[in-house]
């Protein structure tokens, strides 16, 4: 039977492909049956899968011993490997593979349970508690199963992951994988699945409430992510509509991909950067590949994704390094580590705790001034990459004067033990700081003064004006960039640093959005720098825009308080 | 086939490392080993059948070896056991 859902679509487009049921939990996996000439394959990726996972137990190990960690550190990665490599654990799912014809995660997860019951059976209960360990060994590898989910379909089919919620972790794993859509029960416009729907260029639809009830594995999906509508089990007219319409969008997409060594100039000469956001190393080539003029914004927290440790000084500068080197002299702008609240990493053994506010408690440059070891690493991971490319350091989430001074004084640090060590880096490396808390704008002044660029993140920005939490769903209407305090709070916040001589940019999600290209430009606003996707929809609106123009409109929406008007305006100058 | 009964007097019987410990000693030797506890048996070798044996503090546990080298493996097995894995008390 055909029916249609409803959602926010969070990143524009059509998919028609098949669902494929996804759980953010580990142990709740999908069940799929394989054919029995996938069976060597599907025991090969259970061999691979716990092959992956020891070698990361013991490159962790390598780092442990290596470094200052105490020795109960060691002697659990000991005995995790012992479990991992214990044949008990992984000669029963292959045989469960080969005779229920089932996929290696759900063959591990009825092990597992098998396990589990027989720990629960044992009547000391310190000793009862070690299932814990056996429980953590098989997520492990189930992580790594799931990030590589089995081919279960040929691979023309595309295929739409419907998930309940999905974590950044999650997303960043599904990075590599192929899908045509992603739809979550869960989700907000700025949650971690719109943002990489969005970087990936898939529609997605969030916020659907029981998708991943109501669709069953395998059903076939019509995902339209600019009508926010899904529709389940299509009948042949409709199929048909969507693939012409499909076809029309891809057509719109070629076009634009002649745009990619056009200078972005806009109607009036004005000379705009565009420049990328990225997440790993690997993102560098869609950033090359659409015509970048430097990376804006790169975020380092992917070094904590899917670990338990540390990151080491030497596994970050090579990191930094591949990403300088690989941009030939154009700018890489590295944001140091923006842990806490909702991109707080699990397993951050030590240092994870609950916070009772997490948005609003120890995040970003407060945690790295709280733990001034772990933010000394990244600098100077970052100031030994600065000998090999363009490099300049960007402090994430400043509320204050004071935290900058701190943070200036510990990158004064790092160089002067670099120079200790007689290891190069580019002593004028340029210092920025995030304006994404509206005291940082209103400070703005005084930060000029400490800083030599300024990037404005208009997702936290935006968070903070507003007090709406960008994942919740229940308050994620509210979330509005066009909100009359936002838009005075970032007009103020470019003029106050143009005047003061201080280069500042976007780098939120408004800067990749088409429909605030005018805006941002009518704010004097030189430096864009967004998801690579968007540079060159980005650069066709600014080489059709004139600044002159745009200015003369923007002047009269910063004053006004009515949203209504505003929105009337924001057409007017988008028309 | 050689069969010793050894008495576990660590703070915590055979909790995690204990058996770590236990497979860690156990793989170098080529004989088979086996501990015996509450009529449960378990490889010596295998961290989840040691670890399934539930053997708290003050249990008795048999250690069979058997095999070439199964003196020596006694020896380093009974030896592991009665220095209470080399934990301090």
């Amino acid at each position: 039977m055909s029916f249609v859902l409803h959602g926010i679509g969070v990143s524009g487009g059509i998919a028609i492909g098949r669902a494929q049921l996804v759980s953010h939990a580990t142990l709740e996996v999908a069940h799929y049956s394989i054919s029995p000439d996938q069976v060597p394959a599907e025991i090969e990726r259970l061999t691979q899968a716990i092959r992956t996972v020891q070698k990361e137990l013991e490159s962790l190990h390598g780092t442990m011993t290596a470094g200052d960690a105490p020795a109960e550190f060691g002697a659990f990665l000991d005995v995790h490997w012992m479990i991992l490599t214990d044949p008990t654990l992984h000669e029963a799912p292959k045989r469960t593979i080969a005779e229920q014809l089932c996929n290696a995660e759900w063959a591990l997860t009825q092990q597992l349970g098998v396990l589990v019951e027989q720990f629960d059976a044992i009547e000391d209960p310190y000793l009862r508690e070690r299932k814990a360990d056996v429980v953590h060994v098989v997520e492990r590898v189930l992580k790594v199963l799931m990030g590589k989910p089995g081919r279960l379909r040929p691979a023309q089919d595309h295929t739409i992951l419907v998930a309940h919620d999905l974590s950044p972790a999650d997303v960043i794993q599904f990075k590599n994988q192929p899908f045509a859509a992603f739809l979550t029960d869960l989700g907000g416009v700025t949650s971690h699945t719109a943002i990489v729907a969005r970087s990936l260029n898939v529609p997605a639809v969030v916020a659907m409430h029981n998708a991943r009830a109501l669709i069953r594995e395998n059903e076939l999906l019509i995902v339209d992510g600019g009508r926010n509508v899904v529709i389940v089990n299509p009948d042949r007219s409709v199929l048909a509509e969507y693939r012409l319409r499909q076809e029309e969008l891809e057509l719109e997409l070629a076009k634009l991909k002649r745009l990619r060594t056009t200078p972005a100039t806009t109607l009036d000469g004005c000379r705009i950067e565009l420049m990328a956001n990225i997440e790993l190393p690997e993102d560098l080539e869609p950033a090359i590949e659409n015509g970048a003029s430097g990376v804006g914004l790169f975020r380092t927290e992917f070094l904590f994704l899917n670990r338990d440790g540390l990151p080491s000084e030497d596994e970050q500068f090579e990191a930094y390094r591949t990403v300088a080197a690989g941009m030939k002299g154009k700018p890489v702008t590295i944001r140091t580590f923006d842990l806490g609240a909702d991109k707080h990493k699990e397993g951050l053994d030590g240092l994870t705790r609950v916070a009772p506010n997490p948005a609003l408690g120890l995040r970003a440059v407060r945690f790295c001034l709280a733990e001034p070891r772990l933010f000394l690493t990244q600098l100077r991971a970052i100031l030994r990459a600065s000998a090999h490319g363009k490099v300049k350091i960007l402090l994430p989430m400043l509320s204050s004067v004071g935290e900058i001074e701190q943070a200036l004084a510990l990158i004064a640090q790092a160089k002067e033990s670099l120079r200790e060590q007689k290891v190069e880096f580019d002593a004028g490396i340029e210092v920025g700081g995030m304006i994404e808390i509206p005291a940082a704008v209103l400070s703005i002044g005084a930060f000029t003064q400490r800083l030599d660029f300024l990037s404005i993140g208009t997702n936290d920005l935006i968070q903070y004006t507003l007090a709406v939490d960008r994942a919740d769903d229940a308050v994620s209407q509210l979330y509005d960039a066009l909100h009359p305090a936002v838009v005075k709070l970032i007009a103020l916040g470019i003029a106050t640093a143009t005047r003061a001589g201080v280069p500042i940019a976007v780098c939120g999600e408004m800067a990749g959005d088409v429909r605030f290209t005018r805006l941002l430009l009518g704010m004097g606003l030189l430096d864009f720098s967004m998801h690579p996707a968007h540079l060159l929809s980005v650069k066709q609106r600014v080489l059709k825009s004139d600044m002159r123009s745009a200015k003369a409109l923007v002047a009269r929406m910063r004053s006004i308080d009515e949203p209504a008007k505003l929105s009337a305006l924001l057409d007017k100058l988008n028309a | 086939m050689q069969t010793r009964q050894v008495e576990l007097t660590n703070r915590y019987g055979l909790h995690a490392r204990a058996c770590a410990k236990i497979v860690q000693v156990a793989s170098q030797f080529r004989c088979s080993i086996s501990l015996v506890c509450k009529g449960r048996r378990a490889s010596a070798r295998s961290m989840l059948a040691v670890m399934l044996l539930a053997a708290s503090v003050g249990a008795t546990i048999k250690v069979e070896t058997s095999g070439p080298d199964e003196a020596e493996a006694m020896k380093a097995m009974v030896q592991l056991i009665a220095d209470q894995f080399g934990e301090e008390q």
